[in-house]
């Protein structure tokens, strides 16, 4: 019986260990040619880290930098290299910028709104709800070209609001948090307005810390889904460097596949993929968590 | 209760941006798809159901819907059943479930834009690992496992497998070739999305309660499959149901790895909806054709959506 476990166990391991790998394949694949030589990439040997011997990269020499600064470690030259081509801190704050206002807006939006529907009796409540629920079923990716059409007759293509406009109403939010309010009992907010405080107060004083935990879900599946939306920034950024966006940036450093040097590019995509694997690896459950937060019902 | 005009301020915002927002650019994609607009002009004439007409006869929005059609129909049910399986099997591990967990969920959270490079990389026909591990294995184990020699109907000298090491190591370039493309973005697809629809089932499980499967044995259901048809699969019903719609919408809009890897070729068979709008409408400035797809299209998503609460609402109760 022992043995017939093992055996059993060692088979789903098996299985599982060649899904990952061939899920791990490109990650792979991305961190190896971001530290070996143009040479090693092209005869695909080296291993995963290459043989890091000191050499002057000749594209380098080419670009106008001294033969000394050029001569280097693959890795060091790579990661160097590709933060001298592109502003890739711009990018990476633009990101920011653009994921938090986001976020931002959307809760300053869902949570008033959220709250008047779960608690506050008034005519026609119904019916914005059921309009929230009819606009839970409109993906904004679908309908991008009439609002880019908007967007252009506004004379906003080509800035930041064009890339955090359309994202401002996140009716996922309010549904979510208007879920969640469902459960908070009368009583809290009977005995904030006894205390004398107004509908504004118990808004942001009572409720937003009583939602912290589904707030930070939300968070992280609204900062996720922006960061790494490549559709809509594409649609609207047609030129201004000044406005790209993590997505966009790597879209530019592909550039010439052909011609260009690997290393450099594929390091300029690795520092822009890298923060939110790092925070998904140390916060994992709540990534999980708010990521499959469509799951909850 | 309560006299205060409160909630007007409250809902006010919200109510107006999600008019201005989602409700009346459905009313303008309509509208657009009936005329000749293109951005900029100044004037535009209704034109009816041209833009439908062109949409349905051309050869390109044919194999637009061809495209779009094979890609969800071959993404959806493998990644669900891939998700399912992986779920299952984490469930039955004794150790080691969150490594693979962590690992499986990767690509969800990855940039699929900066994936989609990789994996041109990773499939590169002289840069690629995955050619020269194929290459490398000609006559050997890896051609016996892969060219699927091991089945008794394969002649193995007839074999895909056999007939590339033969032609000077012709293996498939798999992004740029006809008969590849669409099967090669169909599994970075794949790839991509299981993990999700994994994470999904594990919670589905999790909610069903031990003493089922007791009594499913008690009733004779021994083997892992009966226990699975008996109790796990109608347990999971409204996850599955979930799954497969959410999947299904997700899949629908497919842009980024089109966009980058192959522009909708090599002869549009990767050609799928989100980029076709994005090729018309944006780098065309077609805008009123891009229009009539963009109807289409929500009117795909909308009619699954009914669908699928249609369903909810008749079946899946357990």
């Amino acid at each position: 019986m022992q043995a017939k476990q093992y055996i059993g166990e060692s088979w789903k391991h098996g299985i599982l260990i060649v899904g990952a790998i061939l899920v791990l394949l490109p990650f792979y694949m991305m961190v190896s040619m971001s530290l070996k030589s143009q040479q090693e990439i092209q005869s695909i040997s080296g291993g995963l880290i290459g043989a890091q011997e000191v050499q002057t990269f000749p594209v380098c020499v080419k670009t106008g930098y001294s033969e000394e600064t050029c001569t280097t470690k693959p890795y060091i030259y790579n990661y160097w290299f590709a933060f001298e081509k592109a502003p890739i801190p711009r990018y990476l704050m633009n990101g920011v910028i653009v994921t938090l206002s986001i976020f931002i807006i959307q809760v300053l939006v869902a949570l008033p709104c959220a709250y008047a529907l779960a608690k506050l009796r008034f005519y026609g409540r119904e019916f914005v709800f059921s309009m929230v629920l009819f606009c839970l079923l409109i993906p904004v990716h679908g309908i991008a070209l009439p609002l880019y059409v908007m967007l252009a007759q506004a004379g906003l293509v080509d800035t930041y609001s064009a890339l955090i406009l359309p994202w401002t109403i996140s009716v996922f939010g309010i549904f979510l948090m208007r879920q969640f309010f469902m459960t908070v009992p009368d009583e809290l907010i009977d005995a904030a307005r006894m205390d004398g405080m107004g509908e504004y107060s118990i808004v942001w004083k009572v409720m937003l810390p009583t939602a912290i935990p589904a707030l930070l879900a939300f968070a992280i599946f609204s900062v996720v889904a922006h960061w790494n939306d490549y559709f809509w920034p594409r649609m609207v950024i047609t030129g201004n460097r000044d406005l790209f966006t993590p997505p966009l940036g790597i879209r530019e450093f592909r550039g010439g596949i052909d011609s260009d040097e690997f290393g450099p590019m594929m390091a300029s995509i690795v520092t822009v993929t890298v923060p939110l694997i790092v925070a998904f690896i140390i916060a994992q459950k709540r990534f999980i968590e708010g990521i499959t937060l469509t799951g909850m019902k | 209760m309560h006299n205060s005009k409160a909630h007007i301020w409250f809902i006010a915002p919200a109510i107006i941006l999600m008019i201005i927002i989602l409700i009346f650019p459905l009313f303008l994609a309509g509208g657009i798809s009936f005329t000749d607009y293109n951005l900029g002009n100044k004037s535009l004439e209704w034109i009816g159901l041209e833009n439908y007409e062109k949409m349905f006869s051309r050869k390109t929005y044919v194999k637009m819907i061809w495209a779009t059609a094979t890609y969800v129909i071959v993404v959806v049910p493998i990644s669900v059943v891939l998700g399912l399986c992986a779920a299952m099997l984490l469930n039955s591990l004794r150790f080691g479930a969150d490594i693979y967990k962590t690992i499986f969920f990767l690509p969800v959270m990855a940039t699929l834009l900066a994936m989609a490079i990789a994996w041109e990389f990773t499939l590169h026909p002289t840069l690629g690992i995955v050619n020269s591990f194929l290459a490398n294995g000609c006559g050997g184990v890896r051609e016996f496992i892969l060219g699927f020699h091991w089945l008794p109907w394969v002649d193995s000298q007839q074999s895909w497998y056999h007939v590339a090491c033969a032609n000077n190591m012709d293996f498939p370039y798999w992004l740029k070739q006809k008969n590849t493309a669409i099967w090669t973005i169909c599994f970075i697809g794949i790839w991509q999305a299981f993990g999700f629809n994994m994470v999904l089932y594990l919670a589905g499980l999790t909610g069903i309660p031990r003493e089922l499967y007791h009594a499913a044995e008690m009733d004779g259901a021994k083997s892992t499959w009966e226990q699975f048809k008996l109790v796990t699969w109608p347990m999971l019903g409204p996850t599955t149901l979930f799954v497969v719609t959410i999947t299904t919408i997700r899949t629908f809009q497919v842009f980024d790895t089109i966009e980058i890897l192959t522009k909708g070729g090599p002869s549009k068979t990767t050609y799928v909806m989100m980029y076709a709008i994005f090729e018309k409408a944006i780098q065309q400035n077609l805008t009123s054709i891009g229009a009539a797809i963009t109807v289409v299209f929500i009117g795909f998503i909308l009619i699954l959506t009914f669908f699928q609460r249609y369903i909810i609402e008749k079946r899946v109760h357990y």
